[in-house]
């Protein structure tokens, strides 16, 4: 039985083709301004480069922000549950889900059967979330990617004490100013996520195994300033970025 | 018949003396789809964005109403008063210092106070707030109390839209009291012919900051869920009690107000809680929607202890901190259709 999960987010859209509980295939695409137009060229990719045939499809889920817009979709289902399911899939056992996404991060507790028991989400502030990084990357003149590598050799993170993005950057653009290296600004503001995450997981109390997701789990500096700050292992699937679409997929069928 | 308005965040105003002086109580509930600018000269951002929409609807409006009336609410009201006093015209600007206790000295005082309302009111309008009068307006307000019972009661068996419950909780406290019960007499034999609960919502208890506009409802709706019990002001704190049609009014009035569901400024908040509890009892719902209207103070200090006692009873809940703004928030809507998976998975 195969079934699809689309996930379309602020920034990226993610596809999971599943047959029963074997993953067949994943991909991302930019969500852009049309997210009509996401979902359909990332599905007929998929239909391509698989070979599979739209009537083969038993169930399409779609999920995140955009969910609503994916007409074919049998089921709609929140990215919360998608990204416990898709979280619960690699790690059966698992007791707390984080996710950092564009635009909201989202801490999820889950019971032994790997349902969610309950969940905190940050979405009305930038601060703590993918777009956060995305603009002091800008700030600072470095690709997103070498984040982790760049907070590696940093000696001394910075202290950023803005709770709201917009005057971060100008902190941050202060710090450049006063001559501090890019590597301790950039694990400054690895902590400064990472303690905004913490509070989160501790509003609701999380345990371990932890399973992080979404495509900000990439980022290593990203994943040891939390482990750091909450003192615990997290546990990172190969594909945390499509675990959203995979859990939308493994609901399809359930 | 002239509007008589009353700036009352909770249900502490005894609409029957203003009845009873021949006007129409007309509870000031601001207008979201305003621009808070005129108020927020006078009062910072940070403060109830409610409150400034009451005031910008006070500056705006205030020569409608013969007068105006305030009672002792949360801060915010509170401050209100004197703010009003200074940029909100009208001949007649009063305070009732409604008691935040329950007990002998604080229903005494309410008495006192509110005897001391009807003698302004008397003196400045030439007008005599008879007993007789006063027991007329009384049956009137139980009247649409019962009524609105009723009508409440369908919720958990009929197909009522969220918006339209509240559409009629707003008319409850704006709406002339003779023209409103044969409105809520059409609406009930109306309700009572609608199709049954629909199988795709969630019902649920809603509680939390008081909600003024049917949007915040939508909101709940979108997400799939439907509000068949609350304890709010606009909702069954208004209808939940009848007043008492024997002996004398004013006491009956001040008892009443003892056994209303209580607001979150009253002390202490066992009140609240044991009413939130006897609707769970009474009503099979699926989880609680606790809502936090941005800056409200009183059930931003409420909510740990509530939501810790609503949860230790077992209780499946979610807690959503809404703007103030008619915009159907798209985010909100989200978290609620998660709390409804998180409800649908555990049924
Ligand atoms: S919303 Fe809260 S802070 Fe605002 S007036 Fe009502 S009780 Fe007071």
């Amino acid at each position: 039985m195969l079934t699809v999960g689309i996930d379309i987010g602020s920034i990226t859209t993610k596809i999971a083709l599943m047959d029963k509980t074997k993953l067949i295939y994943t991909d991302v695409a930019f969500s852009g301004y049309d997210m009509a137009r996401a979902w359909q060229d990332i599905f007929k990719t998929m239909l391509l480069k698989t070979g599979t045939k739209e009537m083969d499809i038993s169930c399409i889920v779609s999920t995140g922000y955009g969910r609503g817009s994916v007409g074919i979709a049998h089921k709609k289902i929140t990215e919360i549950s998608c990204h416990a399911a898709g979280a619960a899939y690699f790690y059966p056992d698992v007791k707390a889900v984080i996710d950092i996404g564009g635009q909201d991060s989202k801490c999820i507790t889950l019971n032994g059967s790997g349902t969610v028991s309950d969940f905190v989400m940050n979405d009305k502030c930038a601060a703590g979330t993918g777009r956060f990084l995305d603009v002091m990357a800008r700030a600072l003149h470095v690709e997103l990617g070498d984040f982790g590598a760049m907070d590696h050799k940093s000696k001394k993170p910075v202290i950023i004490s803005s709770m709201c993005t917009v005057f971060a950057e100008s902190e941050v653009i202060s710090m450049i100013a006063r001559g501090e290296s890019r590597e301790n600004i950039i694990a400054g503001i690895h902590e400064s996520i990472a303690s905004r995450m913490v509070s989160m997981m501790n509003r609701i109390g999380v345990s371990k195994p932890l399973v992080m997701t979404g495509g900000v789990s990439r980022n290593k500096g990203m994943r040891t300033a939390i482990e750091k700050k909450i003192g615990l292992k997290l546990l990172v699937p190969n594909e945390a970025q499509v675990c959203g679409a995979i859990g939308a997929a493994i609901l399809g069928g359930a | 018949m002239k509007l008589f308005a009353y700036y009352d965040t909770g249900h502490e105003f005894s609409e029957e003396i203003i009845m009873a002086a021949g006007f129409t109580p007309y509870k000031i509930l601001g207008d979201v789809h305003v621009s808070n600018d005129p108020a927020d000269r006078y009062v910072h951002h940070y403060i109830c964005p409610f409150s400034r929409s009451c005031l910008t609807e006070g500056m705006a409006r205030s020569k409608d109403w013969v007068g105006i009336a305030f009672c002792h609410g949360c801060d915010t009201t509170n401050n209100q008063y004197d703010i009003w006093k200074y940029h909100v015209k009208t001949d007649f600007l009063y305070w009732i210092n409604t008691p935040a206790k329950n007990d002998l000295a604080a229903n005494t005082f309410h008495e006192k106070e509110l005897r001391r309302f009807i003698t302004h009111l008397e003196n400045h309008f030439s007008v005599e707030i008879t007993q007789d009068k006063l027991s007329h307006a009384i049956q009137t307000s139980n009247r649409v109390k019962h009524l609105m019972r009723e009508l409440a009661a369908l919720r958990s068996v009929k197909d009522i839209p969220n918006s339209a419950y509240h559409a009629l909780t707003r008319k409850c406290v704006q709406m002339n009291k003779e023209e409103l019960v044969e409105l809520l007499e059409d609406k009930l034999k109306e309700w009572k012919n609608l199709p049954v609960f629909p199988a795709d919502r969630e019902p649920v208890l809603l509680t939390g900051s008081d909600i003024t506009y049917g949007e915040v409802m939508e909101i709940l709706e979108t997400a799939g869920l439907r509000a068949v019990r609350d304890d709010l002001s606009l909702g069954e704190r208004y209808f939940a009690q009848d007043i008492s049609q024997e002996g004398d009014p004013v006491k009956a009035l001040v008892d009443y107000h003892t056994r209303i569901p209580q607001p979150p400024t009253k002390i202490p908040f066992d009140a609240r809680l044991s009413y939130l509890e006897s609707c769970l009892k009474e009503t099979p719902v699926s989880g609680i929607v606790y809502q936090i209207l941005k800056f409200c103070e009183p059930h931003g200090l409420d909510l740990p202890f509530m939501t810790g006692e609503l949860k230790r009873l077992g209780h499946t809940l979610i807690v959503i901190e809404r703007e103030y703004t008619p915009t159907v928030d798209q985010q909100l809507v989200s978290r609620l259709e998660s709390f409804r998976e998180i409800i649908q998975r555990s049924l």
